[in-house]
């Protein structure tokens, strides 16, 4: 009951951001300017262009970290959940390239947190010196 | 995010780690794991990045309510001076505001798993696109300071829960 509760207020704060969100998009659109990195350009494969991928098979090519990165996009009917392109072996940089950023900033937080952990006892120490209290 | 770690009473060194303790534990890292790939685009293709992207929509909601007693405390020490978890309540906001707004914004532009439940969004700008890139950078660079912020709770309930009772056992 109380998990029901709790998602009642979280689904609740979450639909408030979500109104932002709209409200934002209907009356402030102009101050999200277009960048360089748009959602790419599609393209229908008239060949078989790559492994894996039948002919009529339409594909992103969009700018990667590491180059141009191909992306399938489906080829129209069903369900298509786009594993081709997991097995491109051209693609592996790019989920590299996520976990290297994410490992970057995870180390980045860790060592400014031990960082300012130690300051915190090296000022304390020396604070209890000048003071001469116990310990 | 952290939960109780509670002790069997007379169990000495040997903590038991509780059920709510592996849950979180499991069930965040599950959706670090989705994050990453769902974020790697390239990687996944289309197909996968949204049906992740709306995956990851669902989880937050159930991650956010499995640590709302968490937010309701630190919100309401908010206004002391030297209340903790300042910080991580702000990046927490961010995260929110940010993941929210990208799971949106993918729904908004969903070029495969909205069509596939029949639903087709029509009159869609650019605005949602860009939106969209956008809010995925800035989760980019909040969700590993998120997953830091916690790392001792993290170091301390994954080394417990990867090392088997066996090693536990031989200490």
């Amino acid at each position: 009951m109380k998990f029901l509760r709790q998602l009642a207020e979280v689904t609740l704060v979450v639909a408030v951001v979500v109104v932002a969100g709209l409200a934002w998009a209907r009356f402030g659109a102009s101050t999200l300017g277009g960048g360089p990195r748009g959602p790419g350009k599609v393209v229908t494969v008239s060949g078989k262009l790559l492994k894996g991928l039948p002919p009529g098979t339409e594909v992103a090519v969009r700018p990667g970290p590491h180059g141009p990165v191909i992306v399938s996009e489906g080829s129209g009917g069903g369900m298509n959940l786009g594993l081709d392109s997991m097995f491109q072996a051209v693609n592996l940089p790019v989920l590299r390239h996520t976990l290297e950023i994410e490992a970057g900033v995870i180390a980045a937080v860790v060592i400014l947190d031990i960082a300012r952990r130690r300051l915190r006892r090296f000022l304390r120490a020396r604070r209890r010196q000048a003071g001469g209290s116990v310990d | 995010m952290t939960s109780q770690l509670r002790a069997a009473p007379g169990a000495g060194r040997r903590r038991r780690i509780a059920a709510r303790t592996r849950l979180d534990f499991w069930f965040d890292a599950a959706l670090l794991a989705a994050y990453t790939l769902a974020y790697s685009y390239g990687f996944t293709g289309i197909g996968i990045h949204e049906w992740l992207g709306l995956g990851i929509g669902l989880a937050l909601l159930i991650h956010l309510t499995l640590h709302w007693d968490w937010v309701i405390r630190t919100t309401g020490r908010l206004l002391r001076p030297r209340g903790p978890d300042k910080l991580i309540w702000l990046v927490n906001l961010a995260l929110l505001i940010a993941m929210t707004l990208c799971v949106l914004s993918g729904i908004l532009i969903s070029r495969v798993a909205l069509p596939y439940l029949g639903i087709n969004l029509t009159r869609i700008g650019p605005f949602w696109s860009r939106a969209h890139t956008l809010t995925a950078e800035v989760t980019l660079g909040l969700v590993p300071v998120h997953v830091a912020l916690r790392w001792r709770w993290i170091v301390r309930i994954g080394r417990r829960l990867l090392t088997s009772p066996r090693a536990g056992r031989s200490r």
